[in-house]
């Protein structure tokens, strides 16, 4: 039956992604529901979270609340965290919940702006899509909210794009991936969203070029092309080693599961040293110009187990959790962990 | 610079509890999601919340119909983990949320999973989030839908955070729903049930000794039941002996379904107030009860405590196996001194609140949900032991005792236990 799980869990949803993207830029996230997404956001989905603070609130919905619509409610709440608490903008997720009683968001953006006079950013996740989609939404909004002003480009900056804990599975992936650009001449690397704030957003103009880690950066590499003429590549360095060696693939049919930009940098590289044959997937988005032909998009469990048996690969690279679903499956299993998956970040 | 919100006990209790400040009114702001809310927002990523509770009944699997967002957390490694055999999703996508298609899918679903189980369940649960709470689904019928088609129990378990503050909040019902497919048995009066939570009580208390020795022979909890059979005997018990007060609609149901009368007691860690409330449960239920002995190690072990480290001062919270206030008055009244306490008021333990400000007017009570939390820094002179997760996160360098562990503490087993805690931890600092 389509989308029934028997042996695999729920990925991360769209609002974690949306979480993700803006936790580290002062601002006031509150997520539009009762209490439980929010404890799933922070207590599964966010690492950080359990050692830097950031100031995420649940708007507490009770039955009334969402029967009702009380939206002047929730206002009031936003109004009075806001007040002194020094946050750069009010953000606010969507859940279920505004999902189902149709919440204005827009309306919700123009009056928080006026009463908070603060800038609203408003995500309409709605917990059914998946974590990139809510990052994907957060970061074009980030954007468009404060990278405002054409400033002169300066030679040698680096603006990453799409880079969470939920797309590197890593918390030292941003640090790692600093490290690596400087060491190919790149004097200052923004990794927006991991280590870079809000005033690498507001100069995001002034960046030489754009580095997309992951498919959720895409739009807004584009949304900055568009408007300042910043270029970008594609492109994810591997924030860790993995444990095999790609002269072991020589021959053998690969296929590699993870978010795109990862897994199609991962191809190349195993490209470059062997003759495999190598098919890409995701359960997440893909991005139809990065997509080579034979690459396939999982939508459900009995797909991925079909399509994984079918294909006949002698090598998968994957999170292990994907690895239960595959009972029959003879080749050989590559752990690669994914956050957005599994919960499990790169040892 | 901001700070955290706080009232002093004394300026709580004359405030009385119907003028409590907004900031004490989680229905007033914003609730703040820091490590030390996590089980409040979402009970089952430590703990129990409802999924996991809705496991209890031996042999059963538990389908969630929900967004994906709903069952994230049950990926976790941690204490739910172990269930996810157990586990299954039905992913509701924004068409099923619009037109509650989904409904006519869960008998197939559940037929699906029974078949592809490899021992045909006891009973399945259908967990349902706010989703069909605001659609209104009727769950009752769509589970009789799925009994037919499946052959098998189908139990509706509502994780509807939206009515946390209602009158049957989540973890109440599921309490009920547990307990939901015993059917009436001839009473055996050497059988009792202990109901109130998912887990063991500690297997030293000394209720099990307690009632042995006035004639009960099989005291049954849900969490020990090893078979579905063992589970339905519980419908033989003579009594159930209440312990947390989110199974009352439970045992309301089994009292007037099973016909099981019931008897509540709480655990409390005021070993006065344990010898009282044991002793008025004795003469309701008629039987003898000695606990002297237990009464009298309990009071040893505080002494020791009290001997080695008479000047600790305690920081307590309320994501622990105890109500802060209640314990915080305990320790006050063993002649400890509490710097701080992280609680949710409520009507039953203002009463305790009023009794700490006379012992202690100036312990500062904090609320773990007010927004202002995001600013919180201990007072000084900082806390020696930090009881629960919560002040343990408020206090990274003092003494950590969580008190929230698997096995439930409670009775005069329950201080002895925590008062033991309390020296293992201040020896670790000190190593």
């Amino acid at each position: 039956m389509k989308g029934l799980l028997k042996v695999l869990s729920p990925f991360a949803p769209d609002q974690s992604g949306a979480v993700e993207a803006l936790y580290e830029f002062g601002g006031l996230i509150v997520v539009c529901d009762a209490g439980g997404c929010t404890g799933n956001i922070c207590g599964f989905d966010e690492p950080r979270w359990f050692k830097k603070k950031s100031a995420i609130f649940s708007a507490g919905l009770r039955d009334m609340d969402a029967i009702l619509g009380r939206d002047d409610r929730l206002i009031a709440k936003l109004k009075a965290a806001v007040e002194g608490s020094g946050a750069n903008f009010v953000a606010v997720i969507g859940t279920p919940v505004p999902a189902v009683i149709g919440t204005d968001f827009r309306a919700l953006k123009r009056i928080g702006e006026k009463k908070a006079g603060l800038p609203f950013l408003t995500i309409s996740t709605k917990g059914t899509g998946l974590y990139d989609e809510g990052e994907e939404d957060a970061l074009l909004q980030l954007l468009k909210a404060f990278a405002l002003d054409a400033l002169p480009v300066e030679k040698g900056i680096l603006g990453v794009l799409g880079a969470t804990p939920l797309d590197l599975s890593s918390l030292s992936a941003a640090e790692k991936l600093t490290e690596a650009y400087r060491q190919k001449g790149w004097k200052d690397v923004r990794c927006y969203g991991m280590g870079s704030g809000l005033n690498a957003v507001r100069r995001a103009s002034a960046a030489q070029q754009n580095l997309v880690v992951s498919p959720a950066g895409l739009k807004a590499a584009r949304y900055l092309q568009k408007k300042f003429g910043t270029p970008f590549t594609v492109c994810c360095p591997l924030p860790h080693k993995l444990p095999c060696d790609f002269q072991s693939f020589h021959g053998k049919r690969v296929l590699i599961i993870h978010q795109q930009v990862f897994a199609d940098t991962l191809r190349d590289s195993i490209l470059q040293s062997t003759d495999a044959d190598v098919t890409v997937a995701s359960w997440f988005m893909m991005d139809n110009a990065l997509r080579e032909s034979q690459d396939l998009h999982f939508e459900g469990e009995k797909q991925f187990q079909a399509a994984a048996i079918r294909g006949g690969y002698d090598i998968i690279l994957g999170d292990k959790m994907m690895e239960r679903a595959l009972p029959d499956y003879k080749g050989r299993w590559i752990d690669l962990p994914h956050f957005a998956v599994s919960g499990r970040l790169v040892p | 610079m901001a700070e955290a919100f706080y009232r002093t006990a004394a300026q709580l209790a004359y405030s009385g509890c119907d003028e409590l400040p907004q900031e004490f009114q989680p229905d007033k702001h914003l609730i703040y999601s820091s490590p030390a809310t996590l089980a409040f927002n979402s009970p089952g990523a430590q703990g129990f919340g409802v999924k996991r509770a809705g496991l209890a009944i031996p042999g059963s699997v538990m389908l969630l119909i929900s967004p994906g967002c709903c069952g994230r957390n049950t990926a976790a490694p941690g204490p739910s983990g172990r269930y996810s055999g157990r586990m299954f999703y039905m992913l509701l996508d924004e068409t099923d949320i619009v037109t509650g298609r989904h409904l006519s899918k869960i008998p197939g679903a559940v037929k699906e999973i029974c078949e592809y189980c490899s021992e045909k369940p006891t009973a399945v649960m259908l967990c349902i989030t706010c989703v069909d709470a605001l659609l209104g689904t009727d769950m009752e019928r769509v589970c009789r839908s799925a009994e037919e088609a499946a052959h098998v129990p189908v139990v509706p378990c509502y994780m509807y955070a939206l009515t946390r503050e209602g009158r049957h909040p989540p973890m109440a019902t599921v309490r009920k729903a547990v307990y939901s497919l015993l059917k009436p048995m001839a009473k055996r009066a050497d059988c009792m049930n202990i109901i109130g939570s998912f887990s063991p009580l500690s297997s030293g208390c000394e209720l099990y000794r307690l009632f042995n020795k006035a004639g009960v022979r099989h005291i049954r909890e849900i969490s020990r039941c090893k078979s579905f059979g063992e589970y339905l005997n519980m419908a033989q018990a003579n009594f159930n002996l209440v312990l947390n007060p989110e199974s009352r609609l439970a045992s309301g149901w089994m009292e007037k379904a099973l016909r099981i009368p019931s008897i509540e007691i709480s655990r409390m860690y005021q070993i006065d107030k344990i010898h009282n409330q044991y002793r008025l449960m004795a003469k309701a239920l008629d039987i003898p009860w000695e606990d002297q002995q237990d009464y009298d190690a309990a009071q040893e072990e505080i002494a020791r405590f009290r001997e080695k480290h008479g000047g600790t001062v305690f920081a307590v919270g309320e994501i622990a196996d105890a109500d802060p206030f209640e314990l915080s008055l305990a320790l006050l009244r063993y002649g400890f001194c509490v710097s701080e306490i992280y609680g949710t008021i409520n009507k039953i333990n203002f009463w305790f609140l009023q009794k700490i400000a006379a012992l202690s007017p100036d312990t500062r009570v904090y609320s773990n949900l007010s927004p202002t939390m995001l600013y919180y820094r201990p007072s000084t002179p900082q806390a020696g032991i930090a009881v629960g997760k919560d002040a343990a996160y408020y206090h990274p360098g003092c003494a950590h005792v969580m008190w929230c562990g698997e096995e439930q503490p409670f009775g005069y087993d329950g201080v002895r236990s925590l008062f033991k805690a309390f020296a293992k931890a201040l020896e670790g600092v000190a190593k």
